[in-house]
């Protein structure tokens, strides 16, 4: 809990630089936007690693799962920032891994939260590889919107900082596409794991469970982008919009396990 | 010695002027050498651009030597006197220092912010080095402005921003297909501005420019002046459906690209996405093309729209831009002012310890060691307190410095020769 503390305030300071930048967009303030977010990911770490000391696997809560989540979040774009300007996206990156980590630590969790005897193996499998796809996503749905908004921007002639400071559309579109290429795979062998999980612990009315179709219907969604791109030319922003829409079902997904083991 | 600089520039003076006192690079040293045989002229640096004609120069009294560089610039040009005198304006000291570093940082330029100036002051002092000119003042002061520009540069957004219709046409293409290698250009039609866009755009990295006219005659001319290939004009819809940016700038009087051509054009295109340029007036493009996927469509005014945007916004930028020249100018004299007092300080010293250590050897020859420390001693703390009030003062009032060596009858130069800074590269080039 120590550790929380300093996650929740490097990432907040990022989160107002990012801000700051986009209003007055200033080298330094990206910089330390930058600067913040990495201390954030290493108090992050940290954090991580102590509660896995004391026996707190990273993803045997849902609540943990998310914090994990947002940390794998955190890490890619920093990886990502290494070859592309992309400040812009960092501005979106920030404020939704301050979101998950508030979701993830300040939720109260439920007594029955850890179930006894703790996750089998292909439980934390399955999850550990969720989280990994629903980071990617996390991701390629940043970018989606900064692509979005930067698309119309240009249609409608006005121009301003996503052109001046941002990627170019082009750019945005691969990197989308990188993401979910990264991401697919590792969700499809999670949503296999997770079938074979289901299939383990026997709950009853299993099929009729809201977020067993919704992560189906993520999946089928990301998989028809990859064949519309591949088959059909699809970029820009039909691309865009049905990674918000891939993206969203995640989240949903994501966002009820975390209800269940808020409410238990 | 003081920095003055007189000269003229379309702020003050129209091209009629500007041209007929312009120096040729061929004129510039025999300039230079007339200039610093002025009697009043120690150091002197000539700039000549299309914008601006500026000498800058050290001067023994600021008063002679700007009425002296005036007269130069009257005589060594035929020039209307009186024009020409209402056409300059001068300044010295604090002042002439601000002028220089604000036009090295293109505050004083036509478009704010633009990149060239730096380099054509950069070029005038390096002649002026060459020929020997440019020595420790106004290297000191040029280098200076320099660090300056680079400094604007950096901490403001004052250069950022196309300031043309055609850069602005690059900067688009960049913000929608990122690098433009691999990138292919189609003109359609003659225009003069549709032929500079195409040029820009295979400048910045654009592989191919593709060209299509009415007459094919002039298409092959026109893909000679823009080093494209002529492509016939029925191929114009097959290639609209590959090429990544349309510039369009022909005469036709009615749209010659309709709303249902463009929709057909962008089927074929499988959701590719086009920048389509109409630099034609009266437009070439039908404007209900703008709202087919993948098709950003800009035509002139919308261009200029973007041109005036930028301007605005290194206009505003400019205030921070002239914030840090205001502290840069404060630092520079406050720099300049030190390296003035510290000699004198420094002769004053010596000057008192000479007596102390005379008067000592005078007085107590035969004084033993101990004793002579101790009256040492003594002798310089008599020293040090009866000049710690004058110092004081003179290293915050540069003004005294001249009464100081007056009252106390130091030798001596009478102006600090400041150490020469190291010259930059360009200036380090022999001439060829």
């Amino acid at each position: 809990m120590a550790l929380l503390i300093p996650v929740l305030l490097l990432y907040g300071l990022s989160c107002a630089l990012y801000l700051a930048f986009l209003v007055a967009p200033r080298d330094g303030l990206a910089r330390l936007a930058r600067v913040a977010l990495v201390l954030g990911l290493l108090a992050h770490t940290a954090d991580i690693g102590v509660r896995c000391v004391h026996g707190l696997h990273p993803v045997a809560t849902a609540q943990e799962a998310v914090s994990f989540a947002a940390w794998l979040l955190v890490g890619a774009y920093l990886v990502i920032s290494l070859r592309y300007r992309s400040v812009v996206v960092g501005g979106f990156v920030a404020p939704v891994a301050l979101v998950g980590m508030v979701l993830a630590r300040l939720s109260p969790s439920a007594p029955a939260a850890v179930p006894p005897g703790g996750l089998s193996t292909i439980g934390r499998i399955h999850i550990t590889l969720s989280m990994i796809g629903v980071a990617m996503f996390a991701l390629a749905a940043a970018v989606a919107v900064i692509y979005l908004v930067s698309e119309s921007q240009l249609k409608a002639k006005k121009i301003g900082i996503l052109q001046q400071r941002g990627l170019p559309l082009a750019t945005l579109d691969a990197l989308g596409h990188r993401c979910i290429t990264l991401g697919f795979p590792v969700f499809t062998i999670a949503i296999v794991t997770g079938a074979v999980w289901v299939a383990q612990l026997h709950v009853a009315g299993a099929a009729l469970r809201p977020e067993y179709s919704i992560s189906m219907m993520t999946w089928l969604a990301f998989g028809a982008l990859l064949l519309a791109r591949a088959a059909a030319g699809w970029q820009g922003r039909r691309a865009a919009w049905l990674t918000l829409a891939g993206f969203g079902g995640a989240l949903a997904v994501v966002l009820i396990y975390l209800m269940r083991s808020v409410a238990g | 010695m003081e920095f003055v600089v007189v000269g003229l520039s379309y702020r003050t003076a129209p091209l009629a002027v500007r041209e007929r006192l312009a120096f040729a690079p061929a004129e510039l040293e025999k300039a230079l050498r007339q200039l610093v045989d002025l009697p009043h002229v120690e150091e002197a640096l000539l700039i000549s651009t299309c914008n601006r004609v500026e000498v800058y120069a050290a001067a023994r009294a600021p008063e002679s030597g700007l009425a002296e560089l005036r007269s130069f610039l009257g005589s060594a040009r035929s020039v209307d006197g009186e024009a020409l005198a209402r056409s300059l304006y001068e300044h010295a000291g604090e002042a002439a220092v601000r002028h220089v570093f604000r036009v090295a940082c293109a505050l004083d330029s036509m478009v704010i912010g633009e990149p060239q100036i730096l380099g054509q002051v950069k070029e005038a002092y390096g002649a002026a080095v060459r020929v020997g000119t440019a020595r420790s003042w106004l290297c000191r002061c040029l280098e200076r402005a320099f660090t300056v520009a680079k400094r604007v540069r950096s901490e403001t957004r004052i250069a950022e921003g196309a300031a043309s219709v055609s850069s602005v046409a690059v900067d688009l293409a960049q913000s929608i297909f990122g690098e433009l290698g691999g990138r292919i250009v189609l003109l359609v039609g003659a225009g003069k501005m549709g032929g500079l866009a195409a040029r820009r755009l295979r400048a910045a990295g654009a592989a191919e420019v593709l060209v299509v006219n009415r007459t094919h005659e002039r298409a092959l001319e026109l893909a000679r002046e823009v080093d494209g290939k002529a492509r016939p004009w029925d191929d114009l819809e097959g290639l609209l459906a590959v090429v990544d940016v349309a510039i369009t700038s022909t005469g036709a009087s009615e749209p010659i690209l309709s709303a249902a051509r463009m929709a057909q054009v962008v089927k074929r295109r499988k959701h590719r996405p086009l920048f389509l340029i109409d630099i034609a007036v009266p437009r070439d493009v039908d404007a209900q093309a703008a709202k087919l996927e993948g098709v950003f469509l800009y035509d002139v005014d919308d261009l200029e729209r973007v041109v005036a945007d930028n301007l605005a916004a290194r206009r505003k930028e400019a205030e921070a831009a002239e914030r840090i020249v205001s502290e840069e100018v404060r630092l520079f004299g406050a720099w300049l002012r030190a390296q003035g007092v510290t000699p004198t300080i420094k002769e004053l010293r010596a000057h008192a310890e000479a007596i102390v250590r005379a008067e000592l050897e005078r007085t107590l020859p035969a004084l033993d060691e101990r004793s002579h420390a101790k009256v040492q001693a003594m002798a310089n703390a008599i020293v040090n307190k009866l000049l710690h009030a004058p110092l004081l003062a003179l290293r915050h009032d540069e003004a005294l410095t001249a009464a100081v060596r007056k009252l106390f009858d130091l030798a001596g130069e009478k102006e600090p020769a400041p150490e020469q800074p190291a010259p930059l590269a360009t200036a380090k080039k022999e001439p060829p």
